[in-house]
């Protein structure tokens, strides 16, 4: 049931996954063509041959989109990176991907709650009924860094998994992430607690989108995300800084 | 202020305040409580204005730490030794303190700087009385003679109920801290300094520093040392004090660096825990800042025009 995109280093990992409920992607409203097909992944670069030299240091893009007429579509990415690229290389990618789910994912209407009359409520965080949820895309960066976007008719959740290589990084990204979630209030996207298994999770409904730009809203989500990896890295950093201080302060006394 | 001062700043305003004011001023009554449950208790009453009863409170020593008398072992002798006659032990202590001194300003020397140097003393007496069976012990090493412990862990206090060991030898003597700490975060945070304590004695500059260990399991050193003792969950730091860093005018510093160990590394992963904080919350500005880029011009414009008050209007 997800269509599971993996960008990994050196290694091909992706699979395709059969979907049990091909029903799923038909939707009231044919005429909307977002809705009707779930995914147009669009990658930025061009298709590459599988035959590009390994020593070469672009990244070789393995694409390959499987339509099955009258059901649904499922789609997945082949990231084969050649081994001389740099971690640098990978965070691009793997935000790029983002940005482009979000784009293709990130289109909401109105849409008012079927059972009960009068309400409004985002259908993503209540999953009752099949035909308003839309199939969730995983994209892993590799087994520690993921992102799940999970989209509806009025609102899309998307939850991220935070690398934590240490203890060290492990405790400041949970101080950091409660930190951020406390205040959920004032980012107004961000949702109080995570969803299980994820550090950090945004649900973004119709109202959002009305509000606001889409594309900005997705620079945001997007430099979120790039923000997060940095504050934690420069908080590390900061804590060693200051321990080399402290020690050398220390044992500078004693000469 | 990276490095934890020896006299107390308390302390030293008290007595520069009161010889500055003479015979004129008003009775003072004051308590103060520094770090690790040191409690300060200073008297001073307009019917005697030249002397100031000081009374010291000391932390709780854990069993292993016995003292006698209810102070570290040669604190009596060092504070005799330190002021001379301008201070004078009362016995019995005031009710919940440990140490009463009376201390008699007319008996300070005349020479400013000496009369400042004594003042800087008094106000360091923590230093006097906890450090006194440290120094005591590094002394003989300065002399490089052993007294009857040689080899054997002594367990002195620097926290309440919690003490440290020292292994006197005859040409070194080393120092083992048994870390805790009660906060996970700090337990992590202080790792992380014990071990910058390590790789920073291996650059080149502080090859005539004490040698630096940190390991996580009880080191060899702490054998004889009793069980209650051996648990700690930051790890365990050990320093070999070689007699060069006691040499002289060198012993006092390093008394009290070894002394205060533990809160100068509690104090700094709080301090560091404080900038994070900060750090966070600059970052939160920034991103909500850049949220608020995304709302529309519309939005922002109605935000404005409207106040909160027509708001509510509408809501009835």
């Amino acid at each position: 049931m997800v269509n599971f995109i993996s960008i990994d280093d050196g290694r091909a990992v992706g699979q395709e996954v059969h979907d049990p409920h091909p029903h799923r992607n038909q939707l009231a409203n044919p005429s909307n063509p977002c809705e009707s097909i779930p995914f147009s992944l669009t990658p930025t670069s061009p298709l590459q041959s599988t035959s590009v030299p390994p020593s070469s240091r672009s990244p070789r893009l393995n694409w390959s989109e499987q339509i099955d007429t009258g059901s649904s579509i499922y789609s997945h990415v082949l990231l084969s990176i050649s081994k001389d690229s740099t971690m640098a290389n990978t965070i691009r990618l793997y935000l790029t991907c983002i940005r482009n789910t979000l784009e293709a994912a990130m289109c909401l209407q109105n849409f008012p709650c079927q059972e009960v009359e009068r309400h409004n409520k985002p259908e993503v965080e209540l999953n009752t009924s099949p035909e308003l949820i839309m199939n969730p895309v995983l994209i892993c960066r590799n087994e520690a860094e993921k992102c799940l976007i999970e989209t509806s008719i009025n609102s899309i959740r998307i939850s991220m998994k935070v690398k934590q290589a240490d203890e060290l990084e492990n405790i400041l990204a949970k101080k950091f992430l409660r930190f951020l979630s406390m205040r959920a209030e004032a980012f107004q996207v961000l949702r109080r607690k995570p969803v299980q298994g994820y550090d950090i999770s945004f649900l973004i409904t119709n109202y959002h989108c009305e509000e606001m730009h889409k594309h900005k809203l997705i620079d945001f989500i997007v430099q979120f995300m790039e923000d997060i990896d940095k504050e934690i890295s420069e908080l590390k950093l900061s804590v060693n800084t200051r321990g080399r201080l402290v020690a050398t302060e220390f044992l500078k006394q004693f000469i | 202020m990276i490095l934890l001062q020896s006299p107390s700043r308390f302390l030293l305003q008290i007595l520069h305040d009161r010889l500055l004011s003479q015979d004129k001023g008003v009775d003072i009554d004051c308590q103060t409580v520094e770090f690790d449950d040191v409690r300060y208790h200073i008297q001073v009453s307009m019917r005697n204005p030249k002397v100031l009863v000081l009374s010291v409170a000391l932390p709780l020593p854990p069993e292993e730490a016995a003292s006698f008398d209810g102070l570290p072992f040669g604190a009596i002798e060092a504070i005799k030794a330190a002021y001379g006659p301008v201070v004078q032990i009362l016995d019995p202590p005031k009710d919940g303190f440990d140490l009463t001194l009376k201390i008699n300003l007319a008996k300070l020397p005349s020479d400013e700087e000496q009369k400042n140097a004594i003042l800087l003393q008094i106000a360091s007496i923590r230093e006097v009385v906890l450090g006194a069976p440290l120094k005591i012990l590094l002394k003989n090493l300065s002399m490089k003679t052993v007294g009857p412990e040689a080899g054997q862990p002594v367990a002195l206090v620097h926290r309440p109920n919690e003490s440290f060991f020292v292994v006197p030898q005859a040409d070194k003597a080393t120092v083992v801290y048994p870390m805790r700490f009660l906060d996970s975060i700090d337990i992590v945070l202080a790792t992380s300094f014990l071990q910058e304590f390590v790789e920073a004695r291996r650059t080149a500059a502080l090859n005539n520093a004490p040698a630096c260990m940190w390991s996580q399991s009880p080191p060899p050193e702490l054998k004889g040392a009793p069980e209650s003792a051996l648990t700690a969950n930051a790890g365990f730091v050990t320093f070999v004090v070689n007699p060069r860093h006691v040499e002289g005018k060198k012993l006092d510093r390093t008394v009290w660096n070894l002394l205060t160990f533990h809160a100068y590394v509690s104090y700094h992963v709080k301090c560091s825990e404080g900038f994070m904080h900060t750090r966070m919350r600059r970052r939160v500005d920034t991103l909500i800042q850049a949220l608020d880029r995304a709302k529309s011009d519309a939005e922002k414009l109605k935000k404005m025009v409207t106040g909160p008050s027509f708001k509510k209007w509408f809501v009835i």
